[in-house]
């Protein structure tokens, strides 16, 4: 049951954008990211907008499924509006009532937010559902490679990340294990406040932490046995290649800062009162 | 000297103990010599030292006194370590513990990667070590998917894909339902007979030893018989001494022969067994 879990909630439909080169995916990713926080108006944002479901559209996932993804930041979604209605005070007045004290300025500057913290999730979940995790390190072992000569050494941090990714099956096992182990011993891991809950973890993770200090001696001794020496001189037998489709995806997220760019500059900074007057 | 892959001198090891408390020898004078091409048992019980046999032989760890070659190379010498554990690889006995990657021809790729091998070499190489150990259709699985069996049989080929001269395996049936000893210690032979791989493997199961050219007992960090499976088994109760088990056929003819039935000291196989009862039946 517990074996039967995905890791970083990869889909595996096999899009055109499944299809990317990672260093492809994970360019347009970070600058989409960096541009939905550049975009100053409502016109430059609606530009990001577009440009996210096409992606959604062309990758397949449900779009049920991406808005699914927005659930755990709902809550901040909220207290951020509310923020934004509260203390935002310009433009027009649309409720004086009481201490309560909405304009319109507030209600556009949390919608501006909402949208600007909703594109950044489903846009960093575009990149998980899409991508593979090992392709995703392939990935990011390529596009840091370089920093080798500045003594930065990636190749180490993407061979964690690998381990990481295989051992997360083995170690859930090892956790349905012992807690069968514990439970037939007369361990109750399910009633009793939520100290007494926390401590009976304690029978738990210590088997735990034990078992997996001694899988790494063993794994150690293991990729010693593969010639394991930290990555130098490595080559890859599934090297990644920049095909046209992928050139042509980096040359549109070229167009696509420029596109905002051009957005923020012709369309000036987002005005309340003004995007509100031409609203109505 | 040249067909002599692997040679143990007056080997002697200990573990560190905590706080400097020191521990028994875990192999005490040990010397041995292994040829190329031969198909070698280690027999012993729990704690005879037959597992530090495995990580001595290519270096992983090294002897408190004496020497190990492998190939003439000393491994004490890290100059030459790559080289010996290209030479010589191990196999332990908990594949998951030993898989790297997150799918399988990944997994069999990391060795021939780290040693910097062109990426249409690797790609040969791991398809053949797959194809070797009949994994090659699994080869896009995640291995967390496979039995006990397959992930051995995936560590394995991890370790034939840098192509050495001798494999180690350490107890690599111990861990594993019978049908997955089974396609163990077939890949085992296939390895042996077909690439003509030294084949060193240490185990528990006697009928699994008795498949070996020759089998190598140790008992409390010594070694104490060394023969072909014929004259090791023809001492039962020597064996038995060593707190060891011994096949079936051994032991019945071993009993046969105390009520004094005159049976051939040495029926191994089942066959062989049952031509010598036969014979002794006809006889009347």
């Amino acid at each position: 049951m517990l074996k039967d879990i995905t890791i970083g909630q990869y889909f595996p439909l096999g899009s055109v954008i499944h299809k990317l080169d990672p260093r492809a995916k994970l360019f347009y990713t970070f600058t989409f990211i960096i541009m939905v926080f550049v975009s100053s108006n409502f016109i430059s944002l609606a530009l990001c907008i577009a440009c996210a479901v096409l992606i959604i559209a062309l990758s397949k996932v449900p779009v049920k499924t991406v808005i699914k993804g927005l659930r755990p930041i709902l809550l901040i979604i909220v207290i951020t509006s509310f923020l934004q209605i509260a203390y935002v005070k310009t433009g027009v007045t649309l409720i004086d009532f009481w201490k309560i004290h909405i304009t319109s300025g507030g209600i556009l500057q949390a919608l501006f937010m909402t949208l600007r913290i909703s594109l950044l999730i489903v846009m960093s979940t575009m990149l998980t559902y899409t991508t593979s995790p090992t392709s995703m390190t392939n990935g990011l072992d390529r596009t840091f490679a370089p920093l080798v000569k500045i003594g930065i050494d990636f190749n180490i941090v993407t061979m964690i990340m690998t381990i990481a990714l295989r051992f997360i099956p083995t170690l859930i096992e090892e956790v349905d294990k012992i807690l069968s182990a514990q439970k037939s011993r007369g361990a109750n891991f399910e009633s009793g406040n939520i100290f007494k809950r926390a401590k009976m973890l304690i029978p738990l993770f210590v088997p735990l932490l034990f078992s997996a200090v001694r899988r790494a001696y063993e794994l150690a001794y293991a990729m010693t046995c593969r010639c394991y020496n930290g990555g130098k001189g490595k080559t890859t037998m599934n090297a990644l290649k920049y095909k046209k489709c992928d050139y042509l995806v980096t040359l549109l997220t070229f167009a696509f800062i420029a596109g905002v760019v051009v957005l923020n500059i012709y369309c000036g900074e987002y005005n309340a009162e003004f995007t509100f007057n031409s609203a109505v | 000297m040249s067909d002599t892959i692997l040679k143990f001198q007056n080997v002697t090891f200990r573990y560190d103990g905590d706080e400097g408390k020191i521990l028994p020898p875990a192999v005490e004078d040990l010397s041995l010599e292994i040829k190329k091409g031969e198909f070698v048992a280690f027999l012993g019980h729990n704690g005879s030292g037959k597992s530090t046999v495995a990580k001595l032989s290519n270096g992983l760890v090294v002897p408190e006194s004496g020497d190990v070659y492998v190939l003439g190379m000393n491994t004490k010498n890290e100059d030459d370590d790559i080289k010996i554990k290209q030479t010589v690889g191990v196999v332990f006995q908990n594949p998951d513990n030993q898989i790297v990657a997150t799918i399988v021809e990944e997994d069999v790729a990391f060795g021939p990667e780290n040693l910097g091998i062109e990426p249409s070499e690797i790609r040969r190489r791991v398809d053949e070590a797959l194809k070797v150990v009949g994994m090659y259709k699994y080869r896009m699985h995640e291995p967390h998917k496979l039995s006990g069996g397959q992930k051995q049989r995936v560590a394995i080929a991890g370790i034939i894909a840098m192509e050495p001269q001798c494999i180690v395996l350490d107890e690599p049936t111990a861990m594993l339902d019978p049908e997955g000893r089974r396609d163990v210690m077939k890949a085992m032979k296939r390895l042996n007979c077909e690439l003509g791989i030294t084949v060193v493997f240490i185990t528990h199961y006697m009928e699994e030893a008795c498949q070996a050219d020759r089998i190598i007992v140790m008992d409390d960090s010594h070694l104490v018989l060394d023969g072909t499976p014929r004259e090791v088994f023809s001492d039962v109760d020597r064996i038995r001494g060593l707190g060891l088990d011994v096949p079936q056929t051994c032991a019945l003819a071993k009993m046969l022969k105390d009520d004094g039935i005159d049976i051939h000291g040495d029926s191994l196989g089942v066959d062989e067994l049952v031509n010598s009862l036969a014979e002794i039946l006809n006889r009347g």
